[in-house]
């Protein structure tokens, strides 16, 4: 417990003195938004449905990049290798580079939801509540998948190539459910009628974050 | 027997698939195959050589 | 763990072989491919009866449907092969999953090369999002994405490990894929339409042709695995042994 509250402690240290990754996840978000919006030219009528992929995509595409930096600094400084070899729990520390991914994409995921309102012309008002439940569920699958392939995609050339290679056939089941949801929320349906979304969602989430907890010593160790 | 076309494609390709792949395994054998040699003949070379060189030694050694 | 030197394993798989690594037992299978193969081929052609809504475009049902069968099992043998790697740390598992992913792949692109030669002439378009076309192609950027991983990480001393953990992940999401996938098609019916006539054979021919073709195409893909497995076999112990050399050669300078 101790081990994954110091490597979390270090990871959002080292993220509030500096900020970068969180400004470029932003910066990422926004831009993505911005060429959705000129992208799909959202008409009232499928206003919800736009603007449920638009905030899908962004945070697909703003992970990767976050992921893959999380754990660029890491790999760069011979880090990964010294924790690797350090009698840490390997589980410890995919739980703490989780939960830092987490809250990193969490930040990111809150102003793209405040852009997306302003950009598709939404409301600020109770739908966004319901837009919680499968946006964090969604966020915690990506952060558990990203995490344990970013691991692997930093550590081979043309790695940041790789990462989407591999993480968005994997993430579909996550995006299908995600976005339909985030889509019922958004046009004001009940929690009641996501269900089956929000279970997809927490399949995958309890899955991905078992397999990486499991696996990930596998990926970080060396021959 | 209209649609013929899709079906005759849809064999074709199958088979045509199947044998660049059969292909593909076949052309790599043999480029395997003569490494693979040249790397025997090689360590044998080395081991004749050693053991020479190592007999030469003992007998100097003397 | 198990310790790095059974990493370097390649005292050989057992079993006859000749020289060139090559198992007895191949050419054996290549023959029972081949029976079976023109046996199908007869079957599909001659013996079974045209289907009476598609005509004889339905024929290429025959074998689009084994095709798939050994995709996802290849996948499967994948995902398998990169358990025991994990556990037992031996080279051959490593071999035997790449030797099944790429056979996998190709075998997995003619399910959705056949489904869409299929589709065009009966539904009008040679793509549709039905729930198990969708899957395939899923399944195919999983390979594609696996086959990627080998090609761009090859020189990595950890790509075995690396593709083990990809195929066991990428082969226990499937299941989560499908029923994503075919919630997400029952509720938009609309573009799709849900492919009928998959399992509804009336008559005791078409039966007997999908199985026919389906034990060939089994034996097709154990025939090719052998093959592809062995000579990832041979590669693996020309990597020792030019290791061996590197020594030699170093040592000999020594003298």
């Amino acid at each position: 417990m101790g081990a994954f509250a110091a490597i979390l402690r270090k990871d959002l240290r080292l993220e509030l003195r500096s900020g970068q990754s969180t400004v470029a996840l932003f910066a990422l978000s926004l831009l993505i938004l911005v060429v959705l919006v000129f992208a799909l030219s959202p008409d009232p009528a499928n206003r919800a449905e736009a603007s449920a992929g638009a905030l899908w995509v962004a945070m697909v595409f703003a992970g990767m990049l976050g992921a893959t930096r999380a754990l660029l600094a890491e790999n760069e400084n011979g880090c990964m290798r010294a924790l690797a070899t350090s009698p840490i729990d390997p589980a410890m520390l995919y739980a703490a580079k989780l939960a830092a991914a987490f809250i990193f994409m969490t930040v990111a995921e809150g102003a793209a939801v405040i852009l997306v309102v302003l950009f598709f012309n939404l409301d600020f008002g109770p739908e966004l509540l319901r837009l919680v439940p499968p946006v964090a569920l969604g966020t915690l699958g990506f952060s558990a998948l990203a995490t344990l392939l970013a691991a692997i995609s930093g550590r081979t050339r043309a790695g940041d190539l790789l990462l989407p290679l591999l993480a968005v056939p994997m993430f579909v089941p996550a995006l299908i459910a995600g976005v339909k949801a985030s889509a019922a929320a958004l046009s004001g349906a009940e929690l009641s009628a996501m269900t089956r979304w929000l279970g997809v969602l927490v399949a995958f989430d309890v899955l991905f974050v078992t397999l990486g907890g499991l696996l990930f010593e596998h990926v970080i160790g060396e021959d | 027997m209209q649609n013929f076309g899709y079906l005759f494609a849809a064999y074709s390709i199958i088979f045509a698939l199947l044998f660049f792949y059969v292909m593909f395994i076949w052309r790599r054998q043999a480029g395997l195959e003569a490494e693979l040699r040249a790397l025997e003949a090689r360590l044998k070379e080395l081991g004749q050589s050693s053991s020479a060189a190592s007999a030469n030694s003992s007998r100097a050694g003397q | 763990m198990a310790a790095s030197s059974s990493r370097d394993n390649v005292a050989g798989p057992s079993g006859a072989k000749n020289a060139r690594g090559m198992p007895a037992l191949a050419p054996w299978l290549g023959v029972a491919t081949l029976v079976l193969m023109v046996a199908s081929l007869f079957m599909v052609f001659e013996y079974v009866p045209t289907e009476a809504e598609q005509g004889i475009v339905q024929r290429i049902f025959y074998f689009h449907v084994p095709c798939a069968w050994v995709a996802f099992a290849a996948f499967g043998l994948v995902a398998i092969s990169g358990v025991f790697y994990l556990w037992l740390g031996d080279q051959i598992w490593d071999d035997l999953g790449y030797a099944s992913a790429e056979i996998g792949m190709v075998f997995c692109t003619l399910v959705l090369i056949t489904g869409s030669l299929w589709a065009k002439p009966i539904w009008g378009a040679w793509w549709t999002w039905d729930s198990r076309l969708t899957t395939t192609f899923i399944l195919w950027l999983l390979y594609g994405g696996y086959l990627m991983l080998r090609a761009m990480a090859d020189d990595t001393p950890e790509v075995a490990r690396f593709g083990a953990v990809v195929g066991i992940v990428a082969a226990l999401d499937v299941p989560v894929i499908i029923v994503s996938v075919r919630l997400w098609r029952t509720i938009h019916p609309a573009v799709l339409v849900t492919r009928q006539g998959g399992h509804g054979l009336e008559d005791p021919r078409m039966v007997a042709t999908l199985l026919v073709a389906t034990v060939a195409f089994t034996v097709m893909f154990a025939w090719l695995l052998m093959l592809r497995f062995a000579q990832l076999r041979l590669r693996t112990r020309m990597k020792e042994l030019r290791r061996k050399l590197a020594l030699a050669e170093a040592s000999a300078g020594d003298l």
